[in-house]
C-alpha cells in the first residue's frame, strides 16, 4: 500500500463500496494513484458473524439519522431509514447478490410512462445501449450466474417453493439468478457452501464484494492509499469553484485536510447528498454542486415488501443463498395493472431474530407469534420494484440533531407515491396467489424494511437545471467533482441497483482516465 | 424525568419477586408460544429488568405498570385466563410501560438459541460447512424446479398496446428530457416581424 501526502493534490474517492471500490480499482489499474476514504473499519471476511444482531451491530451504518414523512419507517424505525454497511467494501459486504440489468425503457421513464402526477420523472441522459458493454464488464467482474458462461446456482428449498408457485400461476421468467455468487470456483474464489448468511457478511468469499475483489486488487497495484475509519465531512473549493481538498475526521475525531485534484463521492444516497450539503460555502450557498436544487431530492428506496407463507410441510428457508431466486415476469411495464413500471420477486429469508423485528413492527399477540411458530415451514420472498422519484422525498440536514462529531445528521423524508402503493399491493396479492398455488395455509404481508436500496439524491440529467451530474456522473457545477454511487440514478428501475452502480463506475473510470490524460479535468 | 426531592426513597425502588413473576406472565400472554419452555421468558424478563435499571423513566414506568396491572385485572393479573389477560394488555398497548416490554421482548426473546431450537432455526452454519451437504435442497414435497433462465420467448418489456407519450429516439439530444410538467423546454428568442 502506498501513502499519499496530505498536501498532494490527489485523486480522492469517498467510499469503498460498489461505486467507490470499483472506481478505485479501475483507476489504479490504469496507473493512477488514489486515496480512498472509508468511514468504517477494515473488517475482513473472517471477522464476520453468523448472527443477525451481532453482525448488524458490527457492520451497519448506525450513526444517528432522523426520518419524517408518512412512510411507516418513520414510526417503526425512526433512526434507521436505511440498512447499509459502514466498513471497507461498503454495502457490497452484506448485499444479497441479485444482479438483473435495467431495461431499455427504464432509462427513459418520462418518455415511456408519460406524465405522472407528483412524480419527478426524467429520462436518463444515457441509454441501455451505451451501458451494455459496461454491464458485460461488471457481470464478468462480479461472476454473475446465468451469463458469460457462469453456471446457475442450484435450487435451495425456498427457491423450489417460489419456482413451483411461479410455474403454477403462469410465470415463465424465473431462475436462480442472475446472482453474483459463485456456483463453482471462479476468479480465485470458491463455490457457495449455501451457508445462508448474506446480510451478515459472507465469510466464505463465494459472494462478490469490493472487499474480496476490487480493494485487494487495487492494493496490489501499489497505488491505493486506503484510509479506513476516516470520515470526510467537507469538500472545499478554490476561488475558481473547483474542488481542491477534502476535510476528514480520523478515528480519534481529529480533523485533517487532504489536497485533491479530483473528488469522487460514493458514500451511498444518504451520505453523498449530506456531504454536498455540508460543503456549502459563500460561492455554493445551497450546498456544493446544487445550483439545480436537486441535491438530496428524488430519494428513492424501491417499492418493496415481503410475503412469508406457511405450509404443512417443512421448507427451512434459512438454508442456502438468501436471494438466489428471481422472477422477472412482473418487471415489465404494463399500466393495465394499475401502475407504471414493474417489479421483481426474489427469494428472501430472515432468521427468527430479524423476522421478529421486521415482520410486523409493533405487533404482538397470537397473530404475531404464529409467524414465528411456523418458521420451519415458511417460505419467503421480497417484492422489489421501481418507485417514483418525488422532489419532496428528500435528504436534508437536521440542524437540531447532531452526531458524535457535532455534525448535523441527515433527515430522510419519504412518502409513498400512489404508484408505489398500487405496485406493492399488486405484488402482495400476486405473491399470495403464487404461494396458494403450492398449498400455503396462511401468509403474512411484511411492510418495507429499512432501505437497502438507496438511490437518486444527486441525479443525472442532460440539462444542468434538472439534475446534479451529467451522464458521466460529473457534477454540472463543479467540473472536477464526480458522484460515483447510486445517487446518480435518474430513476430507480425495478432491478437491484448494485450491478448498475458497478457498470457506471467502470464506465466513469474510463472517462476520468481519458479526461485526465487529455487535460479535460 | 427527575424524582421529586421530597420522595428520595423512590430512588431505592426495587422490583419485588412478585413483580418479576407478573412481568413474566405479561410476556407469556403478549408473546404466546405453546412450545416455548419457561426459561426464554424468564431470561427476557431479566433483560427487561436490567434495561430498566439504566433509565429512570423506564424504571418508573415499569414499576408503576407492574404494580397497577392488578387494578385493570380486577385482581391478580397472573390469575387471569389467557384471553382475559390479553384483553387487559390490549387496553394498555399504547402505554410506555407496555411498549418498552414489547420492544425489548421482540429484540431479545428471539435472539437466542434456546428458542431457535424450538422454531427450527439452526443458527451459525459456516463453521459446519454451510448447508451444501446438510439439507439446503432437501425439500421433497414439490417437484424439482428449473434453475436456468427461461428458454422460451423473451419477456415483453412493455406490454403491447400501451400508448407511449413519446417514442424513444436513439439520439439523446432529440429526446424529451424535460422535467415535470412540460413536454420540452421552452426556447425564447427574438421574434422578427
Amino acid at each position: 500500500m502506498t501513502t499519499i501526502d496530505n498536501n498532494e493534490e490527489a485523486i480522492v474517492i469517498i467510499g469503498s463500496g460498489a461505486g467507490g471500490g470499483t472506481l478505485a480499482y479501475e483507476l489504479t489499474k490504469r496507473g493512477l494513484p488514489v486515496v480512498v476514504f472509508e468511514a468504517g473499519p477494515y473488517l475482513q471476511n473472517e471477522d464476520y458473524n453468523n448472527d443477525e444482531w451481532e453482525a448488524f451491530n458490527q457492520m451497519a451504518w448506525l450513526d444517528p439519522r432522523t426520518t419524517s414523512g408518512s412512510y411507516r419507517i418513520a414510526r417503526d424505525f425512526p433512526n434507521l431509514p436505511a440498512w447499509i454497511v459502514k466498513a471497507v467494501g461498503g454495502t457490497t459486504s452484506h448485499w444479497a447478490g441479485a444482479t438483473p440489468r435495467f431495461k431499455a425503457h427504464e432509462f427513459a421513464t418520462r418518455s415511456t410512462y408519460g406524465r405522472i402526477e407528483g412524480a419527478n420523472l426524467l429520462d436518463w441522459p444515457l441509454t441501455l445501449a451505451e451501458l451494455e458493454p459496461y454491464y458485460d464488464k461488471a457481470e464478468i467482474a462480479m461472476g454473475t450466474t446465468h451469463v458469460h458462461g457462469r453456471k446457475p446456482l442450484p435450487a435451495n428449498n425456498n427457491y423450489t417453493v417460489l419456482a413451483n408457485g411461479a410455474e403454477r400461476v403462469g410465470y415463465k421468467h424465473y431462475s436462480t439468478g442472475p446472482y453474483a455468487t459463485n456456483a463453482e470456483e471462479y476468479d480465485g474464489r470458491p463455490a457457495s457452501i449455501q451457508d445462508g448468511f448474506n446480510f451478515q457478511g459472507d465469510k466464505s468469499k463465494a459472494k462478490w464484494s469490493t472487499l474480496v475483489r476490487e480493494i485487494p486488487r487495487a492494493e496490489a497495484t501499489g497505488l491505493l492509499d486506503l484510509r479506513p475509519n476516516s470520515h470526510v465531512v467537507q469538500i472545499t473549493h478554490d476561488a475558481s469553484g473547483r474542488a481542491d481538498a477534502v476535510l476528514y475526521l480520523d478515528a480519534d475525531g481529529n480533523l485533517h485536510r487532504q489536497g485533491a485534484k479530483l473528488v469522487a463521492v460514493a458514500a451511498n444516497s444518504i451520505e453523498t447528498p449530506r456531504l454536498l450539503l455540508l460543503s456549502e460555502s459563500p460561492m455554493f450557498p445551497d450546498g456544493l454542486a446544487n445550483s439545480s436544487g436537486q441535491v438530496g431530492r428524488n430519494y428513492m428506496r424501491h417499492t418493496t415488501g415481503s410475503v412469508y407463507a406457511r405450509f404443512d410441510e417443512p421448507v427451512h428457508m434459512h438454508r442456502g443463498e438468501t436471494m438466489a431466486g428471481v422472477i422477472a415476469d412482473e418487471s415489465r411495464h404494463d399500466p393495465d395493472r394499475g401502475f407504471a413500471g414493474g417489479y421483481y420477486f426474489e427469494t428472501l429469508s430472515l432468521g427468527p431474530a430479524f423476522l421478529a423485528s421486521f415482520a410486523d413492527p409493533g405487533a404482538w399477540g397470537r397473530a404475531f407469534t404464529e409467524i414465528l411458530d411456523a418458521y420451519a415451514n415458511t417460505a419467503g420472498l421480497w417484492i422489489v420494484g421501481e418507485d417514483m422519484p418525488q422532489e419532496s422525498n428528500r435528504i436534508t440536514l437536521n440542524t437540531s440533531v447532531t452526531d458524535t462529531n457535532g455534525l448535523p445528521v441527515p433527515n430522510v423524508n419519504f412518502d409513498d407515491h400512489p404508484n408505489d402503493t398500487a405496485m406493492r399491493n399488486h405484488g402482495y396479492a400476486q405473491a399470495e396467489l403464487l404461494y396458494e398455488a403450492v398449498g400455503s395455509i396462511g401468509s403474512h404481508r411484511t411492510p418495507p424494511y429499512p432501505a437497502t436500496h438507496n438511490m437518486g439524491t444527486s441525479r443525472m440529467s442532460l440539462e444542468p437545471e434538472n439534475g446534479v451530474v451529467d451522464k458521466w456522473g460529473r457534477a454540472h457545477d463543479v467540473r472536477n467533482l464526480f458522484v460515483s454511487d447510486g445517487s446518480v440514478f435518474t430513476t430507480g428501475a425495478a432491478a437491484n441497483p448494485t450491478l448498475t452502480i458497478v457498470a457506471l463506475a467502470i464506465r466513469q473510470a474510463e472517462y476520468i482516465a481519458n479526461e485526465l490524460q487529455n487535460g479535460g479535468i | 424525568m427527575a424524582v421529586p426531592a421530597k420522595y428520595p426513597h423512590l430512588n431505592e425502588t426495587q422490583l419485588t419477586e412478585e413483580a418479576r413473576s407478573v412481568l413474566i406472565r405479561v410476556i407469556r400472554v403478549a408473546f404466546p408460544h405453546p412450545r416455548f419452555p419457561d426459561a426464554p421468558y424468564e431470561r427476557t424478563a431479566d433483560t427487561i429488568l436490567d434495561e430498566a435499571e439504566a433509565s429512570t423513566w423506564l424504571r418508573v414506568a415499569l414499576t408503576q405498570g407492574l404494580l397497577t396491572l392488578s387494578h385493570l385485572a380486577g385482581g391478580d393479573f397472573r390469575e387471569l385466563s389467557d384471553d382475559d389477560a390479553t384483553k387487559v394488555l390490549r387496553r394498555i398497548e399504547t402505554t410506555q410501560f407496555f411498549a418498552f416490554i414489547r420492544r425489548t421482548t421482540v429484540l431479545n426473546l428471539y435472539d437466542n438459541e434456546d428458542v431457535w431450537v424450538v422454531l427450527g432455526y439452526e443458527g451459525p452454519s459456516f463453521d459446519k460447512g454451510g448447508y451444501i451437504d446438510r439439507g439446503f435442497d432437501d425439500l421433497d414435497w414439490l417437484p424439482g424446479a428449473r434453475i436456468e433462465s427461461y428458454g422460451g420467448p423473451k419477456l415483453v418489456e412493455i406490454a403491447t398496446g400501451v400508448p407511449l407519450s413519446n417514442v424513444r429516439s436513439a439520439d439523446v439530444t432529440a429526446r424529451d428530457t424535460s422535467n415535470q410538467p412540460g413536454q420540452s423546454p421552452a426556447v425564447m428568442q427574438e421574434v422578427k416581424k
